[in-house]
Protein backbone atom coordinates (compact mmCIF):
# COMPACT_ATOMS: atom_id res chain seq x y z
CA UNK A 1 0.00 0.00 0.00
CA UNK A 2 2.74 2.50 0.71
CA UNK A 3 4.64 1.02 -1.86
CA UNK A 4 2.24 2.19 -3.82
CA UNK A 5 1.45 5.69 -2.79
CA UNK A 6 4.90 6.39 -3.09
CA UNK A 7 5.03 5.40 -6.73
CA UNK A 8 1.61 7.69 -7.47
CA UNK A 9 3.07 10.73 -5.87
CA UNK A 10 6.66 10.21 -7.36
CA UNK A 11 4.79 10.18 -10.99
CA UNK A 12 2.97 12.77 -9.95
CA UNK A 13 5.78 15.09 -8.98
CA UNK A 14 6.97 13.98 -12.69
CA UNK A 15 3.96 14.70 -14.66
CA UNK A 16 4.26 18.48 -12.55
CA UNK A 17 7.85 18.78 -13.68
CA UNK A 18 7.17 17.87 -17.38
CA UNK A 19 4.32 20.08 -17.32
CA UNK A 20 6.29 23.26 -16.06
CA UNK A 21 8.98 22.50 -17.90
CA UNK A 22 6.82 22.93 -21.08
CA UNK A 23 5.27 25.97 -19.45
CA UNK A 24 8.40 28.28 -19.48
CA UNK A 25 9.13 26.85 -23.26
CA UNK A 26 5.76 28.49 -24.09
CA UNK A 27 6.15 31.43 -22.06
CA UNK A 28 9.67 32.48 -22.96
CA UNK A 29 9.64 33.88 -26.07
CA UNK A 30 6.88 36.21 -24.53
CA UNK A 31 9.13 37.35 -22.20
CA UNK A 32 12.11 37.96 -24.51
CA UNK A 33 9.90 40.06 -26.40
CA UNK A 34 8.84 42.18 -23.32
CA UNK A 35 11.96 42.03 -21.83
CA UNK A 36 13.61 43.52 -24.85
CA UNK A 37 11.20 45.97 -25.39
CA UNK A 38 12.72 47.41 -22.14
CA UNK A 39 16.07 48.09 -23.33
CA UNK A 40 17.73 50.06 -26.21
CA UNK A 41 18.95 48.47 -29.05
CA UNK A 42 22.85 48.33 -28.55
CA UNK A 43 22.11 46.35 -25.66
CA UNK A 44 19.47 43.98 -27.31
CA UNK A 45 22.52 43.83 -30.04
CA UNK A 46 25.01 42.82 -27.12
CA UNK A 47 23.03 40.35 -24.89
CA UNK A 48 19.06 39.48 -26.28
CA UNK A 49 18.37 37.58 -22.88
CA UNK A 50 19.77 39.86 -20.34
CA UNK A 51 17.41 41.31 -17.91
CA UNK A 52 17.73 45.37 -18.85
CA UNK A 53 20.71 47.35 -17.36
CA UNK A 54 18.49 50.43 -16.84
CA UNK A 55 14.45 50.10 -18.05
CA UNK A 56 13.96 52.68 -20.83
CA UNK A 57 11.37 53.32 -22.92
CA UNK A 58 13.11 55.02 -26.17
CA UNK A 59 11.86 51.34 -27.98
CA UNK A 60 7.88 53.08 -27.20
CA UNK A 61 8.26 56.09 -27.44
CA UNK A 62 10.36 55.71 -30.93
CA UNK A 63 7.67 53.37 -32.39
CA UNK A 64 4.90 56.12 -31.56
CA UNK A 65 7.20 58.83 -33.50
CA UNK A 66 8.12 56.79 -36.58
CA UNK A 67 4.87 55.26 -36.56
CA UNK A 68 1.10 56.34 -36.30
CA UNK A 69 0.09 53.67 -33.71
CA UNK A 70 -3.13 54.93 -32.70
CA UNK A 71 -3.75 55.39 -36.63
CA UNK A 72 -2.99 51.50 -36.99
CA UNK A 73 -5.10 50.21 -34.04
CA UNK A 74 -8.05 52.51 -35.11
CA UNK A 75 -7.55 50.43 -38.60
CA UNK A 76 -7.50 47.00 -36.57
CA UNK A 77 -10.24 47.88 -34.97
CA UNK A 78 -12.46 49.08 -37.68
CA UNK A 79 -11.98 46.16 -39.53
CA UNK A 80 -11.92 43.18 -36.87
CA UNK A 81 -15.27 44.81 -34.94
CA UNK A 82 -17.35 45.02 -38.20
CA UNK A 83 -16.47 41.74 -39.13
CA UNK A 84 -17.34 40.28 -35.89
CA UNK A 85 -20.51 42.10 -35.21
CA UNK A 86 -21.63 41.19 -38.99
CA UNK A 87 -20.90 37.72 -38.27
CA UNK A 88 -22.21 37.20 -35.17
CA UNK A 89 -25.27 38.66 -36.74
CA UNK A 90 -25.86 36.82 -39.91
CA UNK A 91 -24.73 33.68 -38.80
CA UNK A 92 -27.29 33.75 -36.00
CA UNK A 93 -30.23 34.70 -38.54
CA UNK A 94 -28.93 32.04 -40.98
CA UNK A 95 -28.53 29.56 -38.73
CA UNK A 96 -32.10 29.92 -36.93
CA UNK A 97 -33.79 29.90 -40.15
CA UNK A 98 -31.65 26.23 -40.90
CA UNK A 99 -32.28 24.77 -37.48
CA UNK A 100 -35.81 26.31 -36.81
CA UNK A 101 -37.68 27.21 -39.87
CA UNK A 102 -38.93 24.07 -41.90
CA UNK A 103 -38.91 26.65 -45.63
CA UNK A 104 -39.07 24.37 -48.52
CA UNK A 105 -36.11 23.85 -50.27
CA UNK A 106 -33.99 23.90 -46.64
CA UNK A 107 -32.47 20.67 -47.11
CA UNK A 108 -31.31 21.65 -50.45
CA UNK A 109 -29.39 24.28 -49.52
CA UNK A 110 -28.23 23.49 -46.39
CA UNK A 111 -26.20 20.54 -48.61
CA UNK A 112 -25.06 23.16 -51.02
CA UNK A 113 -24.01 25.01 -48.03
CA UNK A 114 -22.03 22.25 -46.92
CA UNK A 115 -20.49 21.21 -50.09
CA UNK A 116 -19.00 24.88 -50.40
CA UNK A 117 -17.42 24.13 -46.78
CA UNK A 118 -14.79 21.49 -48.49
CA UNK A 119 -13.52 23.87 -51.06
CA UNK A 120 -9.92 24.92 -49.89
CA UNK A 121 -9.96 29.05 -49.42
CA UNK A 122 -7.06 29.30 -52.41
CA UNK A 123 -8.87 28.56 -55.35
CA UNK A 124 -10.53 31.76 -54.49
CA UNK A 125 -7.49 33.97 -53.98
CA UNK A 126 -6.79 34.83 -57.78
CA UNK A 127 -10.30 35.19 -58.96
CA UNK A 128 -11.58 37.25 -55.75
CA UNK A 129 -9.26 39.83 -56.16
CA UNK A 130 -9.67 40.15 -59.90
CA UNK A 131 -13.65 40.89 -59.34
CA UNK A 132 -12.89 43.00 -55.98
CA UNK A 133 -10.24 44.77 -58.61
CA UNK A 134 -12.55 45.40 -60.95
CA UNK A 135 -15.43 46.43 -58.50
CA UNK A 136 -12.81 49.50 -57.92
CA UNK A 137 -13.14 48.17 -54.30
CA UNK A 138 -9.05 47.68 -53.46
CA UNK A 139 -7.53 50.07 -51.42
CA UNK A 140 -11.32 50.16 -49.18
CA UNK A 141 -11.88 48.79 -45.46
CA UNK A 142 -15.40 47.26 -47.75
CA UNK A 143 -12.96 44.90 -49.85
CA UNK A 144 -12.10 43.17 -46.71
CA UNK A 145 -15.39 43.71 -44.73
CA UNK A 146 -18.31 42.95 -46.98
CA UNK A 147 -16.79 39.47 -48.57
CA UNK A 148 -16.22 37.96 -45.08
CA UNK A 149 -19.32 39.32 -43.39
CA UNK A 150 -20.63 35.58 -43.18
CA UNK A 151 -18.60 32.29 -43.12
CA UNK A 152 -20.47 29.34 -43.90
CA UNK A 153 -18.02 27.84 -41.09
CA UNK A 154 -19.88 29.98 -38.57
CA UNK A 155 -23.87 29.37 -39.70
CA UNK A 156 -22.87 25.40 -39.26
CA UNK A 157 -21.43 26.11 -35.92
CA UNK A 158 -24.40 28.14 -34.75
CA UNK A 159 -26.94 25.82 -36.43
CA UNK A 160 -25.42 22.78 -34.88
CA UNK A 161 -25.96 24.87 -31.14
CA UNK A 162 -29.40 25.92 -32.43
CA UNK A 163 -30.56 22.11 -32.85
CA UNK A 164 -30.18 21.45 -29.42
CA UNK A 165 -32.70 23.91 -28.40
CA UNK A 166 -35.89 22.06 -27.76
CA UNK A 167 -38.44 22.95 -30.65
CA UNK A 168 -41.42 22.98 -28.04
CA UNK A 169 -40.18 26.72 -26.85
CA UNK A 170 -40.32 27.74 -30.60
CA UNK A 171 -43.53 26.23 -30.70
CA UNK A 172 -44.95 27.87 -27.66
CA UNK A 173 -43.86 31.09 -28.91
CA UNK A 174 -45.37 30.58 -32.55
CA UNK A 175 -48.83 29.83 -30.28
CA UNK A 176 -48.58 32.94 -27.93
CA UNK A 177 -48.68 34.87 -31.75
CA UNK A 178 -45.32 36.07 -32.21
CA UNK A 179 -43.27 35.81 -36.01
CA UNK A 180 -40.28 34.39 -36.38
CA UNK A 181 -38.71 38.21 -36.12
CA UNK A 182 -39.74 37.98 -32.26
CA UNK A 183 -38.71 34.69 -31.50
CA UNK A 184 -35.14 35.06 -33.00
CA UNK A 185 -35.01 38.48 -30.64
CA UNK A 186 -36.67 37.26 -27.55
CA UNK A 187 -36.12 33.65 -27.66
CA UNK A 188 -33.66 32.07 -29.83
CA UNK A 189 -30.70 35.17 -29.02
CA UNK A 190 -30.74 34.49 -25.23
CA UNK A 191 -30.77 31.20 -25.78
CA UNK A 192 -27.90 31.10 -28.41
CA UNK A 193 -25.36 33.04 -26.15
CA UNK A 194 -22.58 30.56 -25.76
CA UNK A 195 -22.11 29.51 -30.13
CA UNK A 196 -22.53 33.22 -30.32
CA UNK A 197 -19.64 34.33 -28.38
CA UNK A 198 -17.94 31.59 -29.77
CA UNK A 199 -18.22 32.85 -33.52
CA UNK A 200 -17.41 36.25 -31.82
CA UNK A 201 -14.04 34.99 -30.42
CA UNK A 202 -12.96 33.33 -33.24
CA UNK A 203 -13.93 35.97 -35.81
CA UNK A 204 -12.31 38.79 -33.77
CA UNK A 205 -9.31 37.11 -33.19
CA UNK A 206 -8.82 36.07 -36.87
CA UNK A 207 -9.64 39.68 -38.03
CA UNK A 208 -7.54 40.83 -35.68
CA UNK A 209 -4.55 38.58 -36.37
CA UNK A 210 -5.07 38.86 -40.22
CA UNK A 211 -2.45 39.50 -42.17
CA UNK A 212 -2.20 38.40 -45.84
CA UNK A 213 -5.99 39.85 -46.15
CA UNK A 214 -4.82 43.57 -45.59
CA UNK A 215 -1.59 43.05 -47.21
CA UNK A 216 -3.70 42.03 -50.38
CA UNK A 217 -6.98 44.82 -50.41
CA UNK A 218 -5.25 47.70 -48.05
CA UNK A 219 -2.54 49.47 -50.22
CA UNK A 220 -2.62 53.00 -48.94
CA UNK A 221 -0.76 53.76 -45.91
CA UNK A 222 -3.70 55.19 -43.89
CA UNK A 223 -5.68 51.78 -44.12
CA UNK A 224 -3.09 49.90 -42.69
CA UNK A 225 -3.94 47.49 -39.28
CA UNK A 226 -0.88 46.80 -36.99
CA UNK A 227 -0.27 43.45 -38.54
CA UNK A 228 0.98 45.39 -41.38
CA UNK A 229 2.58 48.04 -39.82
CA UNK A 230 4.58 45.97 -38.20
CA UNK A 231 6.12 44.15 -40.88
CA UNK A 232 6.38 47.50 -43.34
CA UNK A 233 8.09 49.17 -40.37
CA UNK A 234 10.97 46.30 -40.21
CA UNK A 235 11.36 46.67 -43.93
CA UNK A 236 12.80 49.99 -43.62
CA UNK A 237 15.56 50.20 -41.47
CA UNK A 238 16.99 46.38 -40.89
CA UNK A 239 18.31 45.97 -37.50
CA UNK A 240 18.53 49.72 -36.84
CA UNK A 241 15.01 49.75 -34.67
CA UNK A 242 15.23 46.70 -32.62
CA UNK A 243 14.03 48.07 -29.92
CA UNK A 244 10.92 49.78 -31.70
CA UNK A 245 10.62 46.27 -33.00
CA UNK A 246 9.45 44.73 -29.33
CA UNK A 247 8.02 47.61 -28.44
CA UNK A 248 5.14 46.84 -31.41
CA UNK A 249 5.45 43.35 -31.07
CA UNK A 250 4.12 43.86 -27.58
CA UNK A 251 1.93 46.58 -28.17
CA UNK A 252 0.28 44.48 -30.74
CA UNK A 253 0.05 41.29 -28.88
CA UNK A 254 -0.95 43.08 -25.05
CA UNK A 255 -4.81 43.81 -26.21
CA UNK A 256 -5.52 40.07 -27.14
CA UNK A 257 -3.89 38.80 -24.36
CA UNK A 258 -5.90 40.91 -21.69
CA UNK A 259 -8.97 40.13 -23.38
CA UNK A 260 -7.88 36.50 -23.35
CA UNK A 261 -7.08 36.11 -19.43
CA UNK A 262 -10.70 37.94 -18.33
CA UNK A 263 -12.39 35.33 -20.59
CA UNK A 264 -9.98 32.42 -21.48
CA UNK A 265 -12.22 29.77 -20.50
CA UNK A 266 -14.81 30.81 -23.62
CA UNK A 267 -11.68 30.95 -25.49
CA UNK A 268 -11.06 27.65 -25.24
CA UNK A 269 -14.36 26.68 -25.36
CA UNK A 270 -14.55 28.23 -28.56
CA UNK A 271 -12.11 26.03 -30.39
CA UNK A 272 -13.53 22.54 -28.30
CA UNK A 273 -16.77 23.69 -29.35
CA UNK A 274 -15.56 23.88 -33.03
CA UNK A 275 -13.88 20.14 -33.11
CA UNK A 276 -17.29 18.70 -31.20
CA UNK A 277 -19.52 20.17 -34.11
CA UNK A 278 -17.98 18.55 -36.71
CA UNK B 1 -50.91 20.74 -28.47
CA UNK B 2 -54.92 21.31 -29.80
CA UNK B 3 -54.41 24.98 -30.77
CA UNK B 4 -51.39 24.24 -33.41
CA UNK B 5 -53.19 21.60 -34.90
CA UNK B 6 -56.17 23.98 -35.19
CA UNK B 7 -54.07 25.90 -36.84
CA UNK B 8 -52.69 23.33 -38.99
CA UNK B 9 -55.87 22.42 -40.67
CA UNK B 10 -56.65 25.01 -42.99
CA UNK B 11 -53.60 24.35 -44.80
CA UNK B 12 -54.21 20.81 -44.94
CA UNK B 13 -57.68 20.85 -46.49
CA UNK B 14 -55.86 23.19 -49.63
CA UNK B 15 -54.81 21.52 -52.59
CA UNK B 16 -51.10 20.98 -53.24
CA UNK B 17 -49.92 24.03 -55.46
CA UNK B 18 -51.97 26.41 -53.11
CA UNK B 19 -50.34 24.53 -49.73
CA UNK B 20 -46.56 24.83 -51.11
CA UNK B 21 -47.61 28.62 -52.04
CA UNK B 22 -49.00 29.01 -48.34
CA UNK B 23 -45.64 27.40 -46.60
CA UNK B 24 -43.63 29.32 -48.83
CA UNK B 25 -45.14 32.40 -47.44
CA UNK B 26 -45.32 30.72 -43.92
CA UNK B 27 -41.72 30.28 -43.59
CA UNK B 28 -40.81 33.55 -45.84
CA UNK B 29 -38.26 34.51 -42.94
CA UNK B 30 -36.43 31.24 -43.28
CA UNK B 31 -35.75 32.51 -46.97
CA UNK B 32 -35.13 36.41 -45.43
CA UNK B 33 -32.90 35.20 -42.83
CA UNK B 34 -30.72 32.50 -45.15
CA UNK B 35 -30.19 35.82 -48.41
CA UNK B 36 -27.50 37.76 -46.90
CA UNK B 37 -25.15 34.76 -46.87
CA UNK B 38 -27.01 33.02 -50.35
CA UNK B 39 -26.24 36.79 -51.70
CA UNK B 40 -23.16 37.12 -50.22
CA UNK B 41 -22.12 33.73 -51.85
CA UNK B 42 -23.11 34.30 -55.31
CA UNK B 43 -20.95 37.29 -55.46
CA UNK B 44 -18.03 36.22 -53.35
CA UNK B 45 -18.00 32.34 -53.35
CA UNK B 46 -19.53 31.29 -56.82
CA UNK B 47 -18.83 34.08 -59.33
CA UNK B 48 -15.35 33.75 -58.23
CA UNK B 49 -15.46 30.31 -58.78
CA UNK B 50 -16.48 30.19 -62.00
CA UNK B 51 -14.07 32.89 -63.00
CA UNK B 52 -11.25 31.08 -62.00
CA UNK B 53 -11.69 28.14 -64.61
CA UNK B 54 -12.41 31.07 -66.92
CA UNK B 55 -8.96 32.85 -65.90
CA UNK B 56 -7.09 29.68 -66.35
CA UNK B 57 -7.67 29.90 -70.13
CA UNK B 58 -6.24 32.86 -70.74
CA UNK B 59 -2.93 35.63 -70.71
CA UNK B 60 -4.47 37.72 -67.93
CA UNK B 61 -2.72 41.14 -66.37
CA UNK B 62 -4.52 43.64 -63.71
CA UNK B 63 -2.32 46.59 -65.82
CA UNK B 64 -4.02 45.93 -68.77
CA UNK B 65 -7.32 43.25 -68.91
CA UNK B 66 -8.83 44.28 -72.43
CA UNK B 67 -5.43 42.62 -73.95
CA UNK B 68 -6.25 39.11 -72.86
CA UNK B 69 -5.24 36.28 -75.22
CA UNK B 70 -6.83 33.41 -75.16
CA UNK B 71 -4.31 30.38 -74.36
CA UNK B 72 -5.70 27.07 -73.82
CA UNK B 73 -4.85 24.34 -71.84
CA UNK B 74 -1.56 26.10 -72.03
CA UNK B 75 -1.84 27.36 -67.95
CA UNK B 76 -1.74 24.06 -67.29
CA UNK B 77 0.46 22.78 -68.96
CA UNK B 78 2.99 24.94 -68.05
CA UNK B 79 1.72 24.54 -64.27
CA UNK B 80 2.78 20.62 -64.27
CA UNK B 81 5.83 21.05 -65.39
CA UNK B 82 6.88 24.08 -63.92
CA UNK B 83 10.20 23.28 -61.60
CA UNK B 84 9.16 26.11 -59.42
CA UNK B 85 5.62 25.11 -58.64
CA UNK B 86 7.11 21.47 -58.06
CA UNK B 87 9.75 23.08 -55.65
CA UNK B 88 6.86 24.48 -53.84
CA UNK B 89 5.07 21.35 -52.91
CA UNK B 90 7.95 19.79 -52.05
CA UNK B 91 8.66 22.49 -49.52
CA UNK B 92 5.18 22.50 -48.35
CA UNK B 93 5.16 18.78 -47.77
CA UNK B 94 8.55 18.71 -45.71
CA UNK B 95 6.88 21.70 -44.04
CA UNK B 96 3.64 20.32 -43.18
CA UNK B 97 5.13 16.46 -41.92
CA UNK B 98 7.84 17.94 -39.68
CA UNK B 99 4.91 19.89 -38.29
CA UNK B 100 1.59 18.04 -37.99
CA UNK B 101 3.93 14.87 -36.17
CA UNK B 102 5.61 17.30 -34.02
CA UNK B 103 2.25 19.46 -33.17
CA UNK B 104 -0.14 16.87 -32.80
CA UNK B 105 2.56 14.81 -30.94
CA UNK B 106 3.40 17.28 -28.53
CA UNK B 107 -0.43 18.08 -28.24
CA UNK B 108 -0.69 14.39 -27.44
CA UNK B 109 2.01 14.19 -24.71
CA UNK B 110 0.61 17.53 -22.90
CA UNK B 111 -2.85 15.95 -22.93
CA UNK B 112 -1.96 12.62 -21.36
CA UNK B 113 -0.08 14.90 -18.66
CA UNK B 114 -2.80 17.24 -17.75
CA UNK B 115 -5.48 14.80 -17.85
CA UNK B 116 -3.83 13.15 -14.94
CA UNK B 117 -3.86 15.70 -12.36
CA UNK B 118 -6.80 18.08 -11.32
CA UNK B 119 -4.74 20.67 -9.36
CA UNK B 120 -3.29 23.61 -11.59
CA UNK B 121 -4.80 22.50 -14.92
CA UNK B 122 -6.48 25.44 -15.86
CA UNK B 123 -3.43 26.94 -15.60
CA UNK B 124 -0.93 25.04 -17.52
CA UNK B 125 -4.05 25.00 -20.33
CA UNK B 126 -3.98 28.46 -20.49
CA UNK B 127 -1.05 28.80 -20.88
CA UNK B 128 -0.53 25.93 -23.77
CA UNK B 129 -2.89 28.12 -25.12
CA UNK B 130 -1.15 31.70 -25.26
CA UNK B 131 0.46 31.33 -28.41
CA UNK B 132 -2.60 30.10 -30.51
CA UNK B 133 -3.92 33.60 -29.84
CA UNK B 134 -0.78 35.99 -30.50
CA UNK B 135 -0.74 36.62 -34.37
CA UNK B 136 1.60 35.00 -36.66
CA UNK B 137 3.32 37.86 -37.29
CA UNK B 138 4.36 38.50 -33.91
CA UNK B 139 5.27 34.99 -33.47
CA UNK B 140 7.66 34.78 -36.28
CA UNK B 141 9.63 37.64 -35.53
CA UNK B 142 10.08 36.27 -32.13
CA UNK B 143 11.11 33.03 -33.41
CA UNK B 144 12.96 34.32 -36.06
CA UNK B 145 15.10 36.17 -33.23
CA UNK B 146 15.71 33.42 -30.77
CA UNK B 147 17.21 31.28 -33.99
CA UNK B 148 19.34 33.46 -35.60
CA UNK B 149 22.73 33.02 -35.73
CA UNK B 150 23.93 34.71 -32.54
CA UNK B 151 20.77 34.57 -30.93
CA UNK B 152 19.71 32.39 -27.89
CA UNK B 153 19.05 29.21 -29.33
CA UNK B 154 22.16 28.54 -31.41
CA UNK B 155 24.55 30.10 -28.22
CA UNK B 156 22.58 27.14 -26.32
CA UNK B 157 23.56 24.56 -28.96
CA UNK B 158 27.03 26.30 -29.30
CA UNK B 159 27.45 26.37 -25.67
CA UNK B 160 26.33 22.06 -25.28
CA UNK B 161 28.60 21.48 -28.25
CA UNK B 162 25.32 20.65 -30.65
CA UNK B 163 26.42 22.63 -33.35
CA UNK B 164 30.23 23.85 -34.24
CA UNK B 165 29.27 27.75 -34.96
CA UNK B 166 26.50 29.74 -35.93
CA UNK B 167 24.19 28.33 -38.43
CA UNK B 168 22.89 30.83 -41.14
CA UNK B 169 19.84 28.32 -41.68
CA UNK B 170 18.16 31.20 -43.48
CA UNK B 171 20.13 30.21 -47.00
CA UNK B 172 20.02 26.35 -46.18
CA UNK B 173 18.17 24.28 -48.54
CA UNK B 174 16.01 22.58 -46.02
CA UNK B 175 15.89 24.32 -42.53
CA UNK B 176 14.40 27.25 -43.09
CA UNK B 177 10.89 24.65 -43.76
CA UNK B 178 11.87 23.00 -40.71
CA UNK B 179 12.50 26.33 -38.41
CA UNK B 180 9.28 27.25 -39.81
CA UNK B 181 7.77 24.00 -38.58
CA UNK B 182 9.00 24.34 -35.28
CA UNK B 183 7.83 27.91 -34.65
CA UNK B 184 4.20 26.82 -35.85
CA UNK B 185 4.11 23.87 -33.62
CA UNK B 186 5.25 26.29 -30.84
CA UNK B 187 2.43 28.05 -32.07
CA UNK B 188 -0.33 25.81 -32.50
CA UNK B 189 -0.22 22.83 -30.09
CA UNK B 190 -2.15 24.38 -27.71
CA UNK B 191 -5.36 23.52 -29.78
CA UNK B 192 -4.17 19.73 -30.05
CA UNK B 193 -4.09 19.65 -26.47
CA UNK B 194 -7.59 21.16 -25.69
CA UNK B 195 -9.30 18.69 -28.67
CA UNK B 196 -7.31 15.76 -27.09
CA UNK B 197 -7.73 16.66 -23.48
CA UNK B 198 -11.24 17.04 -24.08
CA UNK B 199 -11.39 13.44 -26.42
CA UNK B 200 -9.76 12.00 -23.14
CA UNK B 201 -12.36 13.37 -20.30
CA UNK B 202 -14.73 11.64 -22.99
CA UNK B 203 -13.66 8.05 -22.68
CA UNK B 204 -15.91 5.73 -20.31
CA UNK B 205 -13.04 4.93 -17.18
CA UNK B 206 -15.00 1.40 -16.77
CA UNK B 207 -12.98 0.72 -20.39
CA UNK B 208 -9.42 1.80 -18.10
CA UNK B 209 -10.97 -0.61 -15.10
CA UNK B 210 -11.78 -3.71 -17.42
CA UNK B 211 -8.62 -3.87 -18.75
CA UNK B 212 -6.50 -3.54 -15.39
CA UNK B 213 -8.13 -6.17 -14.05
CA UNK B 214 -6.86 -8.02 -17.09
CA UNK B 215 -3.63 -6.86 -16.59
CA UNK B 216 -2.67 -4.32 -18.80
CA UNK B 217 -0.21 -1.35 -17.49
CA UNK B 218 0.33 2.41 -17.98
CA UNK B 219 1.56 2.33 -21.63
CA UNK B 220 -0.79 -0.42 -22.44
CA UNK B 221 -3.79 0.90 -21.69
CA UNK B 222 -2.02 4.10 -23.62
CA UNK B 223 -1.35 2.25 -26.51
CA UNK B 224 -4.73 -0.05 -26.46
CA UNK B 225 -7.14 2.47 -25.09
CA UNK B 226 -6.51 5.82 -25.12
CA UNK B 227 -5.29 6.22 -28.93
CA UNK B 228 -7.83 4.17 -30.66
CA UNK B 229 -10.28 5.77 -28.55
CA UNK B 230 -9.38 9.56 -30.06
CA UNK B 231 -9.31 8.17 -33.32
CA UNK B 232 -12.06 10.92 -34.08
CA UNK B 233 -10.61 13.51 -33.17
CA UNK B 234 -6.97 13.03 -34.33
CA UNK B 235 -8.79 12.94 -38.18
CA UNK B 236 -10.46 15.92 -37.29
CA UNK B 237 -6.97 17.89 -36.15
CA UNK B 238 -5.20 15.64 -39.39
CA UNK B 239 -7.71 17.18 -41.94
CA UNK B 240 -7.86 20.56 -40.92
CA UNK B 241 -3.97 20.75 -40.28
CA UNK B 242 -3.53 19.20 -44.01
CA UNK B 243 -5.92 21.82 -45.67
CA UNK B 244 -4.98 25.15 -43.62
CA UNK B 245 -1.14 23.69 -43.72
CA UNK B 246 -1.02 23.55 -47.62
CA UNK B 247 -2.15 27.09 -47.57
CA UNK B 248 0.65 28.54 -46.07
CA UNK B 249 1.84 32.23 -46.50
CA UNK B 250 1.99 34.48 -43.97
CA UNK B 251 4.37 32.81 -41.92
CA UNK B 252 7.18 32.63 -44.58
CA UNK B 253 7.07 35.95 -45.38
CA UNK B 254 6.52 37.97 -41.97
CA UNK B 255 10.00 36.09 -41.06
CA UNK B 256 11.79 37.54 -43.61
CA UNK B 257 11.60 35.47 -47.19
CA UNK B 258 10.63 37.59 -50.49
CA UNK B 259 8.01 36.04 -52.54
CA UNK B 260 10.03 33.90 -54.51
CA UNK B 261 11.23 32.34 -51.05
CA UNK B 262 14.93 33.55 -51.17
CA UNK B 263 17.49 32.75 -53.41
CA UNK B 264 17.35 29.11 -54.27
CA UNK B 265 13.50 29.31 -53.41
CA UNK B 266 14.46 27.57 -50.34
CA UNK B 267 11.11 28.57 -48.77
CA UNK B 268 9.21 29.40 -51.52
CA UNK B 269 5.61 27.52 -50.91
CA UNK B 270 2.90 27.23 -53.55
CA UNK B 271 0.72 30.24 -52.64
CA UNK B 272 3.88 32.43 -51.75
CA UNK B 273 4.62 31.39 -56.03
CA UNK B 274 0.82 31.70 -56.95
CA UNK B 275 1.04 35.32 -54.87
CA UNK B 276 4.79 36.11 -56.72
CA UNK B 277 3.41 35.06 -60.55
CA UNK B 278 0.01 37.16 -59.69
CA UNK B 279 0.86 40.63 -58.35
CA UNK B 280 4.70 40.18 -58.76
CA UNK B 281 4.62 39.38 -62.78
CA UNK B 282 1.00 39.60 -63.58
CA UNK B 283 0.43 36.50 -64.76
CA UNK B 284 -3.05 36.37 -63.41
CA UNK B 285 -4.67 33.80 -65.38
CA UNK B 286 -1.31 31.51 -64.57
CA UNK B 287 -1.86 32.79 -61.16
CA UNK B 288 -5.62 31.22 -61.25
CA UNK B 289 -4.36 27.82 -62.54
CA UNK B 290 -1.93 27.03 -59.96
CA UNK B 291 -4.37 28.36 -56.94
CA UNK B 292 -6.74 25.38 -59.22
CA UNK B 293 -3.92 23.11 -59.19
CA UNK B 294 -3.30 23.01 -55.75
CA UNK B 295 -7.38 23.14 -54.73
CA UNK B 296 -7.47 19.68 -56.62
CA UNK B 297 -4.60 18.31 -54.61
CA UNK B 298 -5.93 19.97 -51.42
CA UNK B 299 -9.41 17.88 -52.24
CA UNK B 300 -7.66 14.85 -53.16
CA UNK B 301 -5.58 14.27 -49.99
CA UNK B 302 -8.95 15.56 -48.09
CA UNK B 303 -10.88 12.41 -50.07
CA UNK B 304 -8.33 10.13 -49.30
CA UNK B 305 -8.00 10.58 -45.71
CA UNK B 306 -11.91 9.78 -45.48
CA UNK B 307 -11.68 6.63 -47.45
CA UNK B 308 -8.69 5.11 -44.98
CA UNK B 309 -10.95 6.22 -41.94
CA UNK B 310 -13.84 4.58 -43.53
CA UNK B 311 -11.79 1.43 -44.42
CA UNK B 312 -10.38 1.84 -41.09
CA UNK B 313 -13.95 1.52 -39.40
CA UNK B 314 -14.99 -1.33 -41.89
Amino acid sequence: MITSFRRISASLVLTYAALTLGAIAVVYPFFFMVNNSFKTGREILHSPTALPSTITLIGYTGVFEELDVLLLFKNSLILAVSITLLNTLLSALAGYAFAKIPFPGRGRIFGFMLITMMIPGVLFLIPSYVFIYNLGWVGHYHALIIPSAVSVFNIFLVRQFMLGIPDEIVEAARIDGAGDPTIFMRVILPLARPALATVAILTFMGSWNDFFGPLLYLNQPEHWTLQLGLLQFRGTVPGENAEQIWALTTLITLPIVVVYFFIQEQFVKAFANVSLSK
Amino acid sequence: MVSSRALDAPERAGAAPSSLFLRIKRSRWGYIFVSPWVVLYLFFGLYPLVLSFYLTFFDYSFVTPENRTFVGLGNWIDGVTDSLFWKSLYNIVLNQTTFIVLKNGLGLITAALLVRITWGARLFRTIYFLPVITSTVVLMTIGDNLASPGGPVQKVLIDAGLIAGPVFWKSDDTLPMIIIALINTWKWFGISTIILLAGMYGIDPRLYEAAVVDGAKGWQLFRYITLPMLRPQLFFLLVVDIINGLQMFTEVFSIGFNVYGGINHQALTPVLYLYAQAFDRSNVGYASTLGLLLAFLIALLTALQFRFVRAEAE
